[in-house]
Order: structure tokens, then C-alpha cells, then sequence
């Protein structure tokens, strides 16, 4: 509980921190493009999955669908990442375990983000086997 | 803070049964939660076989009638008895409403089950402590903020400048709303949850305030505002008819636009 | 009495009751730079102006010219002549200012094509002294008193006044004739509190809940006028009390007046308009106390309406939705859930329903407590201030106009708080608490606290009520007030015998109820004891027996003090002022009170 403090200070408590529109930005522009890019991803997808493992790196190697691809990862991941970080700010109230869920989310995220990148930037150049 | 099961000390145990008196013509039972802060023991569920052919129509009618004829010491708030001030909201049903305006025949089920405001601590029965909920109101400076000197009669205002106020202006802070609210079930401590925020856009959308700015500034929190999901049990529950998560998404619309 | 221990607040002043007028006056204490707290039984945007509807009157002449002399007049004759006419003028000339401060304080006011408050048309509201119909009261839709209550507890809270919600106020703390302050018992904890201050405001409301049916909400028990009887002080004028014409039949529950201001109408079972016949130049716009009697007859003459021919129809369902829609939403609502009527198709069953209380604690137009003593009518009690529906200024004399009301709550709390801005000096020295002051109060609250008789007290609180509504209704006679007498004194006999079952200090709802008991029954019997000593019919009260107006004998105030131990009445009078506040109006002499 909240002992003597007054209800007034309760509901100002630590007060605004003035920002949270750009995360509301963000996550509707997020949400919009992935739509856009659902656009290609689905037709992709179909046509990867019918012609087999070969023919989906030879579409992967053409610049647009790398170009898209990658979009699609990072800004999907990015879109999962900031709704991940509400839920553990709604339901978790402890700071510590917070803050390492919130790293956690941070990391795996940019992580992916970052290797799924350089796998699709292999495949597009070639460089690999 | 999120609790999905009741604490120990809020366990609800078995109460006492009052039945209906003899000749009773129609009987419907009433399932209240009781709670003795000055006892020792944990809330429990009386009930009351209540005769409904010698009350009113509505849920608060049968509570006065149990209070009155059947046992005095329940304890609830009540004042207007018409839906207008905003005293007797409780959880009736499974649903947060005016116990005054709510008929005992619109609960389906062979009881009436009625419970204080969920997730609110209890004084005592039905009564919540509501101290959160109104500093949150009060922290939204619900008054008419201006600089510009007073004019020595009214502000003018158009007809439809005056329009952006219905289905703002209307509230009656019951806390319907706030409490049917998950966000603010989980949050309340930081979120200032949908009735708040509907005044805080009642101040916002009224033509003659001259800080709207301070206003967004002090909202623009990913608690104190953000923390609304849209999951719109306000809208459905409001006993006024009035839709706070739809304010809530205008203050947020608010906040974009001086952003881009 | 060592069971209980109090803890002691110390202000300027003490503001009992959150509702228009106790808002109005603490935050204008508060402005004028006093340490005022406000003490209320509810949260404040729970008291009962949150369901006044119509509006608040002041001649603004947004529609059209409208003068102040008009208001004056108008409110005079609505009062029956009993009305003191230097309050009158007090109260008429400072509508407009009261009511231009609550919007620029942000109350959402209807508003004309030309951006102005919008007004419409009410009761006894007229033009040129008597002429016609005037739209003369500012509305926010059918949801004034909604508005304004709202805007001033915002208002209140922007100028730092100390706020005690859910304290019930047990009794004022008098010492030798003067007030120190009022004790009061915390709800949520069950603590007893003792709050000294230079003034207390009292801002209680009206006692409607002493009659069976009325508009009033259940808090309405008059708790000001119940601690006054029991500190000595007399009421004044407590027989006249309002009944609504168009409270819901069966529920009780208000449609506002201006139902009729937008056009609405009564009809008889014949389907007759018969306010044309009782009030031929403003018909529907009748006061009152009028249309109430007006009713009543034709339900009596076998003219009502329903299967009991008991009740009369409001037909607002020839008016265009649109103006249902912009203007009276809230009744429209209010009768779809009580009467499950839908206005723009059928009309709504309505009848007389008590509503307000002309009656209350007597003070000046600075609403300073007075009462007569030694020979002077007008003799202040020091420290002690009434404001509201509690308080009989007197504006309304003997039967109030629609949304004068309002108007009253906001310039008279304004008057307070101007009138203690003058005289009181903040943080003056004030004497300490006796304990010896506050010694009956907690023997009274124990007491009550135990009873263990057999009768509950919600029982007994139904015996005063049925015989409040059955013996001092809209027509009275020698014969209903007399047996309303003796009803209500075996009512107080059978106070001794009261039950309360609940011991707990915390929230305890049956010794609150109990306490507001209290409080209504010597208000109730003051009023039928006032009736009845009243031989002649003005305004709201209508004696059969005495059928005309007595100027010679009756142009004076009731004054009713109450023994509590014996439940005897004592009566004397204090003139009606026959002067006005300036000279830039003469006295209005009485005369016939047709419309």
C-alpha cells in the first residue's frame, strides 16, 4: 500500500515523461507497412514453397525481393519487439526483472534482425556457398 | 499490479442466508459480497431471498428493501436513485453499473449476484475506496485554464464548437469504467484509466480552454495515457452511454498531430 | 464518554456540505485567501444539484430584452409576497455576474446561433412584469446542475480548498449562542473529528427525504436544519414545501420543468389542455405551486389519467427530435428507464412530487444565521452562516420559481464567501475546542449507536414519511394537519425504542441513517406544525379551510423552534421586509396573484 502519501501524489507520481507518441507512431506506421509489404510477402512465400528450396535462394538473389525481405524482417521484428515491451510493462511490475526482459526482448530482436540480414545479404551477393 | 488470483485475506467464504418471509409472492435471490473491515474474518457471499413483488424495479430498489426489512447493517452507497450522480455503482451480474438504473430482470441466472467495483481495495460490503481513482481526476486540473483576460460577459462559443463537448461532459464519475478496465486493473497506479482521461478530453475539445498544450504534455506518457489497449469494456459498461476508449483514441490522434 | 477521543482541525472556515452553494461559498473563502475546508457526507459531485436540470434563471438577455426589475417582479410574485424584496433585489441583480463567472469557469452552457448562453423559457418567468412567457434561464441541455456542480468541484480544487469527503457532520459546537465550528464522524476509518473555525457554513440542502415520494435524493435528510433545532436555533418558514408538478409516476424521479419551457404540455384524461383553464396568459408556464394544485384537482374531479385515473400525462412527443435530442437528452433517458416511455411517441406519466424546501435556516443576504432575539428579527448568530437550499434567505417566499434555485445556490455561496472575505481576518485566534462543548454530541452519537430497542429505524423513518405525504400535501386542512401532528409526535415518542443493529464505527450505513433520521423528524414536525398554525393559503401551502391569502394577519415569517427532549414546537414571527435592497426599485406592494 501506499501509506500516508495523498491520492493527489499517487496519481502524479513520477509525472509525464513526455514522450510515448513516437512509440504510438511507430507502431501504427510499423503495423501499415508490414501490411504493404504482405503484399509481396504472401505471393513470395507461395511461390518459395512450391518451388522448393533451390528456386526460393534464386528468388532470394534477385535485389528486389532481398530489398523487400529484408524490410519485412526488420520492420516486423521491430513491430513484435515494441509489442513485446508492453506486455512485459503491463504485467511486470518487479524493475529488475523488467529491465533484464526488457534488454532480453531488445537483444533477441536486434539480433535476428541483424543476422537475418546478413543471411539474406549473403544469399543476394552470392558470397556464400 | 497484476494478480490473477484473489490474495489470501481476499478469499470470499460462505455467508449467512436470510430466507424470504412467509407469503412471500415472488422470490429472487440476491448474492452480495460482504466484508466487516471490523471483524476478523475473510469477505463472504450472504444471500437474500428476496420477496421482489413488495420492491421496485431496479437492483438498488431490492438492496434498500434487504437494508431496510431484512438486514441493516449492508452497506452501500446511494444517493440520487436516478442514474445522475453516479454514487451506487457496483459490479452487478459480472457487469459494472448503476445499481439504480440496472432492473433485477435484466440479470439472467437464478441469482442476482452484486460485488464492489472489481480490483478497487474495500472498505466495507460494497463499498470501494475510490481516493485513486478521484486524485486522478482531480490531476488532470478539471477547470477551464485561460490567459487572455475575461471578457465582461460569456467566452462566445459556436453551436458547434459546444457540440465537442456531448458525450464528454456527461460523466458522473462513477469509476464503470476505470474498473472494468484491465489496463487499469494491472496499472493503476499509473495509468489514469478511462474516466480520467475522458475529462481530460473534455478540457481538450472545449473551444475556450487556451492549454491545450500543458494539457497533451502533461498526457503524453506511455502509462498515464498509452496504457489504454483499446479493449473497450469501458464503452461497454459506461451506464451514461459515453465511449472513453474513443477519447482516449482522439487525445492520441491529438498528440500526432502536433508531432507530424 | 472515554470510549471515543476526537481529533481537532483548526479553520478559518468550515463549509458544511459539497453541493452548488457549499462549493460556491468554500471556494470563494477559499479565494479571499481563508483556510477553508468543506465538509461533505458524499463525494461532492454526488450531492443533489448534480440532478437539477432545467436551469439557472438570470436576465442575461440573450433572447431577446430582459431587465432585472422583471426577475425582481417576477420573483416576487412567484414567492406569494412572502419573499423579503431587499433579497430579492440582491439576488436578481447579481444572477447575470454569478452566471457569467460559472461559464467563464468553464460550465458547458447550451449556446445560441451567436455563440451566447442559451436560455429558455421556465415557470412564472416573464416579460414586462406579468406580460408573457420570457426565456430567461441559462441551460447546459436538460443537465444544469450537472454542469455546474461538476465545474465548481474542479473550480474548489484549483483554489486549494481543504476537501473531507464522506465525513457526516454530527453537530454544531456552540458556546453560549455562538458557533465554533461542528463535529463530524470519518466514514472510512470511523474517527470523530472536531473542525473550529471563525464561521461554519452550513450548505446542507433541503430535508425532502421526510416525505414518502419526492424528487430528492436519499442523502436530502436536511442535516443543517437538524443540527440548528438541536443547537437552539429556530427554522423559518418550514410549512411551504414544493411539489414538483412533473415527478415520474410510481418512481419519483424529476422531469425537468423545462420540458414545458421547449413546449412540452399536461393533458387530462380528456385529452384537454387544462393549465389554459387555471392559467389562461402562461398556461403550461405556471408556477408550481399552480400547476400542482391545477393537477391535483383534476385528478380529484375524476380527470386523471391511467387505470386509476391518478395521475396526468407530459406530452413532449409533438415536439421535433432534434430539439428532444439537443435540449432535453437527460429526460428523455430518465423516462425511458422509469416510466419505459419513449417522449417522442408517448406522453410521460407524471405527478405532483415533493421537491424543495422554501424553507430553512433564516439569514440576511449575506447569508449570516439570524433569528429573533430580545425584541430584533433580524439578530445575527456569530459565526454561523446558511447558504442553499438549507438557508431561507428568504428569496422564494412561499413558493420558489423554477431555476431560481440554481441562481440562489451561486449568488448567495458567492455572498458568503464575499461577506467572510471582509470581516474575517485569516488565521485569527480562535478559543480552543471545550471538551465540554462537544460532550452531548458524543452521548447522543453513543446513544443512538446503541439502541437496542424494537423498532428499526427504517420502519420508523417510513411512519414519518407516509404521514408527511398523506397529512401535508399539495391541499391541506385543519383536520390533515392536525392528524399529521399527532403521527409524527408518536414517531418521535417511538424514537426511544429504535433499533440499530450495526455497533461498527466503520461505514456503519444503519447508524447513519439512523442519525439522518434524527435530523428529518424535528424538520418534519416543525413543518406540520407551521401548516397548521398557518390560517391562510399562500403559495405551496394551500389550506382548504383558509382558502384565501391573509396580508393583514400572515404577511410575516414562521419561526419554529424545536424541543428535542419533549418534541414541542415553539412559534413566533419575524416581519416580511417590506423594503428593497436600493432605491432604483420600489417595494412591490401586494397584490392578486393571477396569471
Amino acid at each position: 500500500m501506499s501509506g500516508f502519501r495523498t491520492g493527489l501524489g499517487r496519481a502524479r507520481g513520477l509525472g509525464a515523461s513526455k514522450h510515448g507518441v513516437g512509440h504510438f507512431i511507430a507502431e501504427r506506421g510499423t503495423g501499415a507497412a508490414l501490411l504493404l509489404l504482405s503484399f509481396w510477402l504472401i505471393p513470395f512465400a507461395l511461390a518459395a514453397a512450391r518451388g522448393g528450396y533451390v528456386a526460393a535462394r534464386e528468388m532470394l538473389g534477385s535485389p528486389v525481393n532481398s530489398a523487400l525481405a529484408i524490410l519485412t524482417l526488420v520492420v516486423g521484428l521491430y513491430h513484435a519487439m515494441m509489442g513485446v515491451r508492453v506486455i512485459v510493462e503491463d504485467y511486470i511490475e518487479r524493475r529488475s526483472t523488467k529491465a533484464i526482459l526488457l534488454l532480453l526482448n531488445a537483444l533477441i530482436g536486434w539480433g535476428a534482425a541483424a543476422m537475418g540480414t546478413v543471411a539474406l545479404l549473403k544469399l543476394t551477393f552470392g558470397s556464400g556457398s | 499490479m497484476v494478480e490473477l488470483t484473489l490474495p489470501k485475506n481476499s478469499k470470499v467464504g460462505k455467508g449467512r442466508h436470510y430466507p424470504a418471509p412467509d407469503g412471500a409472492e415472488k422470490v429472487r435471490r440476491f448474492k452480495v459480497y460482504r466484508w466487516d473491515p471490523e471483524g476478523q474474518g475473510n469477505p463472504v457471499w450472504d444471500t437474500y431471498d428476496v420477496d421482489v413483488s413488495a420492491c421496485g424495479p431496479m437492483v438498488l430498489d431490492a438492496l434498500l428493501h434487504i437494508k431496510n426489512v431484512m438486514d441493516p447493517t449492508l452497506a452501500f452507497r446511494r444517493s440520487c436513485r436516478e442514474g445522475v450522480c453516479g454514487s451506487c455503482a457496483m459490479n452487478i451480474g459480472g457487469r459494472n453499473t448503476l445499481a439504480c438504473t440496472h432492473g433485477w430482470e435484466e440479470v439472467s441466472g437464478a441469482e442476482v449476484t452484486i460485488s464492489p467495483l472489481p480490483h478497487m481495495p474495500v472498505i466495507k460490503d460494497l463499498i470501494p475506496d475510490l481516493t485513486l481513482f478521484y486524485a486522478q481526476y482531480e490531476s488532470i486540473e478539471p477547470w477551464l485554464h485561460t490567459v487572455t483576460p475575461e471578457p465582461q460577459k460569456e467566452w462566445r462559443q459556436s453551436e458547434e464548437d459546444r457540440q465537442k463537448l456531448d458525450g464528454l461532459y456527461e460523466c458522473i464519475l462513477c469509476a464503470c469504467c476505470s474498473t472494468s478496465c484491465p489496463s487499469y486493473w494491472w496499472n493503476q497506479e499509473k495509468y489514469l484509466g478511462p474516466a480520467a482521461l475522458l475529462q481530460a478530453k473534455r478540457w481538450l475539445a472545449d473551444s475556450r480552454d487556451e492549454a491545450t498544450g500543458e494539457r497533451l504534455d502533461a498526457l503524453e506518457d506511455p502509462f498515464k495515457l498509452y496504457r489504454c489497449h483499446t479493449i473497450m469494456n469501458c464503452a461497454q459498461v459506461c451506464p451514461k452511454g459515453l465511449n472513453p476508449a474513443k477519447a482516449i483514441s482522439e487525445i492520441k490522434v491529438m498528440l500526432v498531430d502536433r508531432t507530424i | 464518554m472515554s470510549a471515543y477521543s476526537f481529533t481537532d482541525h483548526r479553520f478559518d472556515v468550515v463549509v458544511v456540505g459539497a453541493g452548488g452553494s457549499g462549493l460556491r461559498a468554500a471556494l470563494g473563502c477559499a479565494a479571499a485567501g481563508l483556510r477553508t475546508a468543506c465538509i461533505s457526507k458524499v463525494f461532492p459531485t454526488r450531492s443533489h444539484t448534480v440532478a437539477a436540470q432545467g436551469g439557472i434563471s438570470a436576465s442575461l438577455g440573450n433572447m431577446g430584452q430582459d431587465d432585472w426589475r422583471w426577475h425582481m417582479y417576477d420573483t416576487v410574485k412567484g414567492s406569494d409576497w412572502l419573499g423579503d424584496q431587499d433579497a430579492i433585489e440582491y439576488l436578481v441583480r447579481n444572477a447575470p455576474d454569478a452566471v457569467y463567472e460559472l461559464e467563464h469557469w468553464g460550465v458547458p452552457f447550451s449556446r445560441t446561433p451567436e455563440g451566447k448562453i442559451y436560455q429558455r423559457a421556465f415557470g412564472g418567468m416573464t416579460r414586462n412584469f406579468g406580460e408573457a412567457p420570457i426565456q430567461r434561464t441559462c441551460a447546459a441541455a436538460d443537465r444544469t446542475g450537472h454542469a455546474m456542480l461538476h465545474t465548481m468541484y474542479g473550480q474548489a480544487l484549483s483554489k486549494s480548498v481543504e476537501f473531507f469527503i464522506e465525513y457526516f457532520a454530527l453537530d454544531l459546537i456552540m458556546d453560549d449562542g455562538v458557533c465554533r465550528g461542528v463535529s463530524a464522524w470519518k466514514l472510512d476509518d470511523g474517527s470523530l473529528h472536531r473542525f473550529s473555525a471563525q464561521t461554519v457554513v452550513l450548505a446542507t440542502g433541503g430535508y425532502g427525504r421526510a416525505y414518502f415520494s419526492c424528487t430528492s435524493a436519499h442523502t436530502c435528510t436536511g442535516d443543517g436544519g437538524g443540527m440548528a433545532l438541536r443547537a437552539g436555533l429556530a427554522l423559518q418558514d418550514m410549512e411551504f414545501v414544493q411539489f414538483h408538478p412533473t415527478g415520474i409516476y410510481g418512481a419519483g424521479c424529476l422531469i425537468t420543468e423545462g420540458a414545458r419551457g421547449e413546449g412540452g404540455y399536461l393533458t387530462n384524461s380528456e385529452g384537454e389542455r387544462f393549465m389554459e383553464r387555471y392559467a389562461p396568459s402562461v398556461k403550461d408556464l405556471a408556477p408550481r405551486d399552480m400547476v400542482s394544485r391545477a393537477m391535483t384537482i383534476e385528478i380529484r374531479e375524476g380527470r386523471g389519467v391511467g387505470p386509476n385515473k391518478d395521475h396526468i400525462f407530459l406530452h413532449l412527443d409533438h415536439l421535433d427530435p432534434k430539439v428532444l435530442h439537443e435540449r432535453l437528452p437527460g429526460i428523455s433517458e430518465t423516462a425511458k428507464i422509469f416510466a419505459g416511455v419513449d417522449v417522442t411517441r408517448e406522453p410521460i406519466p407524471v405527478l405532483p412530487t415533493v421537491h424543495y424546501n422554501m424553507g430553512g435556516i433564516p439569514t440576511n443576504y449575506h447569508g449570516e444565521v439570524v433569528t429573533l432575539a430580545k425584541g430584533d428579527p433580524d439578530a445575527v448568530i456569530p459565526g454561523l452562516m446558511a447558504v442553499g437550499e438549507a438557508a431561507c434567505v428568504s428569496v422564494h417566499g412561499s413558493n420558489r420559481l423554477g431555476s431560481n434555485s440554481l441562481i440562489d445556490l451561486v449568488v448567495f455561496g458567492r455572498a458568503v464567501g464575499l461577506h467572510c472575505g471582509e470581516v474575517l481576518k485569516a488565521g485569527a485566534r480562535q478559543p480552543e475546542v471545550n471538551d465540554a462543548w462537544t460532550e452531548p454530541h458524543l452521548s447522543r452519537f453513543d446513544r443512538l449507536r446503541h439502541s437496542s430497542g424494537a423498532v428499526p429505524t427504517a420502519a420508523l423513518r417510513l411512519e414519518m414519511q407516509r404521514a408527511a405525504q398523506e397529512d401535508a400535501a399539495v391541499f391541506r386542512t385543519g383536520e390533515t394537519l392536525r392528524s399529521g401532528v399527532q403521527r409524527l409526535a408518536a414517531v418521535h415518542a417511538k424514537r426511544k425504542d429504535l433499533k440499530v443493529v450495526d455497533r461498527g464505527m466503520i461505514w456503519n450505513t444503519d447508524l447513519m441513517e439512523t442519525l439522518e433520521f434524527e435530523n428529518l423528524i424535528g424538520q418534519a414536525i416543525v413543518t406540520v406544525e407551521g401548516a397548521l398554525n398557518r390560517q391562510e393559503s399562500r403559495g405551496a401551502h394551500a389550506r382548504e379551510d383558509f382558502a384565501e391569502r391573509d396580508d393583514k394577519t400572515w404577511m410575516k415569517h414562521t419561526l419554529a423552534w424545536f424541543d428535542d427532549a419533549s418534541g414541542t414546537v415553539r412559534i413566533d414571527y419575524r416581519p416580511v421586509h417590506s423594503y428593497t435592497m436600493t432605491n432604483d426599485i420600489a417595494y412591490i406592494p401586494p397584490k392578486a396573484r393571477v396569471y
